[in-house]
């Protein structure tokens, strides 16, 4: 059924707020999920800070920190690059079929722990 | 300021992140997201406070944390996210 597209409604303040609170609650789970997926790998920059213990831990961190901020930038351009390009359903499904591929790798981590 | 060991950390992370889980969690939500800036930031956090944990507690964290547990709950947490969006509940 065509549902006429509603006239574009201006950004009136309850649109703002519910932008703020979903803004947190997507902020939340990606923070969490990456999180916890995250938190056992992270050997390579500790080994990475071992091996630089003596002269200055902190620069190296600063360079990782850097890095991963790099990586996730890069990450959400390339999100949204596709995004303009693929239809929302496409999109959708192709981020949830990557979410799952992204549990399986998981699940295979956990088995060869 | 030691650059080369700055560029070298940089390096050395970058190209151990590229394609990692947490980049394609960064595409995947990115991508579908109204709010992708929610994301990055999501992402860079978690991602410079687990480093930050690794720095701090360097070898214990292996040791500290039930990885089995962790990595677990992690898994759930990305398959309600994808079943969210392969199967929306018209939400």
């Amino acid at each position: 059924m065509s549902s006429s597209e509603s006239p574009p409604e201006v950004a009136t303040p309850v649109a703002e707020a519910v932008t703020a609170a979903s803004f947190w609650r997507v902020f939340i789970s990606t923070f969490a999920t990456i999180f916890l997926a995250e938190l056992g790998d992270k050997t390579q920059v500790t080994t990475l800070l071992i091996s630089a213990q003596a002269e200055s831990p902190w620069v190296v961190f600063v360079g990782a920190a850097a890095a991963l901020v790099a990586t996730s930038l890069i990450g959400v351009w390339l999100g949204q690059w596709l995004a303009r390009r693929v239809s929302p359903q496409t999109l959708n499904t192709m981020a949830g079929t990557l979410l799952l591929a992204i549990t399986l790798w998981l699940l295979w981590d956990i088995a060869h722990l | 300021m030691d650059w080369n060991l700055l560029f070298l950390s940089f390096s050395a992370v970058f190209i151990s992140e590229l394609g990692d889980k947490s980049q394609l969690a960064a595409i995947a939500l990115g991508g579908q997201s109204k709010v992708p800036q929610a994301v990055f930031l999501g992402t860079a956090a978690a991602l410079i406070l687990t480093s930050l944990l690794g720095v701090l507690l360097g070898e214990g964290t292996a040791q500290l944390l039930p990885e089995r547990l962790v990595k677990g709950i992690a898994a759930v947490g990305f398959a309600l996210l994808a079943i969210k969006l392969l199967w929306p509940a018209g939400d």
